[in-house]
């Protein structure tokens, strides 16, 4: 059984080429590998396709930095820290991105299907919207469902009768098997063993689905800490290519256990993000000014990331100001 | 605190709180409901506290029946699964627990609605030449094609009620039929999917319903407007003939559940 090789951040992102197909751990503003995502804009990297079941900052700052070019999801925002995916709807208008929208429920179903190996799985969520409109088919209208390339289905969906049990319509989603499952981890074990705290989105499908995964983990800890309660774990250590240990790498996105949401930097990010000019600036402070993950963080400081430090029993933080009161 | 009864005077609540109680006052006690960000959190956490202490929370990043103790900002915040009895993924909340028939309602917001029920939250404009886009579906349309009952909650506002929104990104009770797009019944392209649909839209002026053909009209009013206001603020031919009377207000104690239960910290209720 081959285990994850132990690379940096800086190697993890260079694995990366331009164009390849990928998707995420995480759910909008949580668990997010934020380390590596700065890390591949300030290589440089291109015409990412992305697979996201949701989108989310992560989604934002490699739209910004112009390293997108079709964006395959469901939803861009900030949750209540940003209101809209500002750099996607940019490149939706613009046409600088090619945006297919699905429902969450599609967006899962093909990443299941991915996951498990099956050609398409069923769903009946979403049905008569113009989700489903064959005039908004955005990868066929750029041509891409012509079979060329093995990652684009030929359709978006298809609809088939139930063969069983009469049940009439049904949409088949087609598999999503991207290249690369870009994850961040609560935690990692020596072995690559897996363990994500709290709701686990869609993380292991992540992982099943892509052809490579990369974990950057929180924190890697002796394996046998968890396989003592390995129902805790969602996946094994054969299932990973490469693991990065990078403390906080999911900041400015939460992770449940170790840290908040960052939401005064997520709406810094948001306002900025409203114009390419403010987008750039942002980007020169945080991604450019900074060689590294390390000093990133030396630069956010002890305070802060003191403030977002979770609450030991309850896995967030109790001391961050998050309403008006 | 002063024990205060009965209802709230005009000037003592704020719109917004009117929404919150409005909405949790559609659940019944047991229900199976599924909550989207925002105001659908305040509706049910205000349910559970008041009439209906064994509703249970579905959120979609896979939480369910948490008990927060401090209010979630988002569907996947660490908060939603405090006390829950499984916190898993999407896969359970998507197929396990709505697509598997279990959700009584849906809690849900939107941007855009037309008088069928149809929800936008996709883009305004045509969609392949769009002038705006707001965030895309999330789960909205699973959750609201699957339940038994949707309650929206949104802004009255005239651009907002449309005659027909520029997209249908969440099914009213006249859906497309694709690949033609022509308008149908609901249950024409769902058959023996069909659970439900949109049962009501509760705005900052009124609550909205619809009538035996899927076409929405005015159910009540909210204290210190009239029917022909809202009329005025609604962008299609709005029914005002079956106005059943005005929205109760919130009574002090809903409104002391939610500011210093529910949302102590301002975060949706600043």
């Amino acid at each position: 059984m081959a285990q994850p090789k132990r690379i940096s951040l800086q190697e993890a992102a260079g694995l990366i080429q331009n164009g390849d197909f990928i998707t995420f751990s995480g759910f909008t503003i949580w668990r997010r590998p934020m380390a590596l995502v700065y890390e591949m804009i300030r290589q440089g990297k291109k015409d990412l396709h992305l697979f996201e079941v949701n989108g989310g900052t992560h989604t934002e700052v490699l739209a910004g930095a112009g390293s997108v070019k079709i964006w395959e999801s469901c939803w861009v925002g900030h949750e209540l820290y940003g209101k809209l995916g500002e750099s996607i709807a940019a490149g939706q208008i613009d046409k600088s991105i090619i945006v297919e929208d699905y429902s969450h429920a599609h967006v899962v179903a093909r990443l299941l299907a991915g996951a498990y190996g099956l050609p398409f799985m069923p769903t009946a969520c979403a049905m008569g919207t113009d989700i489903l409109n064959p005039e908004y088919d955005m990868l066929k209208k750029a041509g891409l469902r012509d079979g060329s390339n093995p990652k684009i289905p030929t359709q978006k969906y298809t609809v088939a009768q139930d063969p069983f049990f009469g049940k009439g319509d049904i949409l088949l989603m087609p598999a999503a098997n991207p290249n690369w499952a870009l994850v961040y981890a609560s935690m990692a074990g020596d072995d690559g063993t897996l363990r994500m705290n709290a709701q686990t989105y869609t993380d292991a499908e992540a992982i099943k689905a892509a052809d490579k995964v990369i974990v950057v983990a929180e924190e890697i800890v002796p394996a046998s800490y968890l396989r003592s309660e390995p129902k805790m774990n969602i996946a094994s250590g054969y299932e990973v290519d490469y693991i990065v240990e990078q403390p906080w790498a999911a900041h400015p996105t939460g992770s449940q256990g170790y840290y908040d949401t960052d939401g005064a930097f997520i709406k810094k990010f948001y306002a900025a993000s409203k114009t390419k000019a403010g987008y750039d600036q942002w980007a020169e402070e945080w991604i450019f000014g900074v060689k590294d993950h390390a000093e990133y963080l030396e630069k956010l400081g002890v305070t802060k990331l003191e403030s977002l430090r979770a609450n030991s029993a309850l896995g967030y933080s109790t001391r961050i100001k998050r309403g008006t009161r | 605190m002063a024990a205060r009864e009965g209802y709230a005077q005009a000037g003592e609540y704020k719109s917004i709180d009117l929404l919150a109680v409005a909405a949790a006052r559609e659940v019944t006690d047991g229900d199976v409901v599924f909550a989207g960000t925002g105001l659908p959190m305040l509706a049910i956490m205000l349910a559970q506290q008041k009439s209906a202490p064994n509703a249970v929370c579905i959120y979609e990043a896979g939480s369910i029946d948490g008990k927060p103790i401090d209010l979630p900002t988002s569907v996947g915040d660490a908060r939603c699964a405090t006390n829950a009895t499984v916190a898993a993924g999407l896969t359970e909340a998507f197929y396990g627990q709505l697509h598997s028939g279990s959700v009584d309602l849906a809690f849900l917001g939107g941007a855009e609605v037309d008088k069928y029920g149809n929800v936008n939250t996709t883009v305004v404009g045509d969609y392949a030449n769009p002038s705006k886009r707001f965030t895309g579906s999330g789960g909205n349309p699973d959750i609201n094609s699957l339940a038994r009952r949707t309650v929206f909650i949104m802004v009255q506002e005239k651009r907002r009620f449309k005659e027909n929104v520029d997209y249908i990104t969440s099914p009213g009770w006249w859906v497309k039929k694709w690949p033609e797009g022509k308008l149908v019944p609901k249950k024409e392209v769902y058959g023996k999917y069909f659970f439900g649909g949109v049962d009501a839209i509760i705005t900052d002026m009124g609550v909205f319903r619809f009538d035996e053909d899927g076409i929405m009209y005015l159910d009540t009013v909210h204290p210190g407007f009239t029917a022909e206001q809202v009329k005025d603020n609604c962008g299609f031919e709005l029914n005002i003939s079956r106005v059943s009377g005005e929205t109760l207000p919130p009574t002090y104690e809903e409104l002391d559940l939610l500011y210093k239960v529910v949302d102590p910290e301002g975060i949706f209720l600043p």
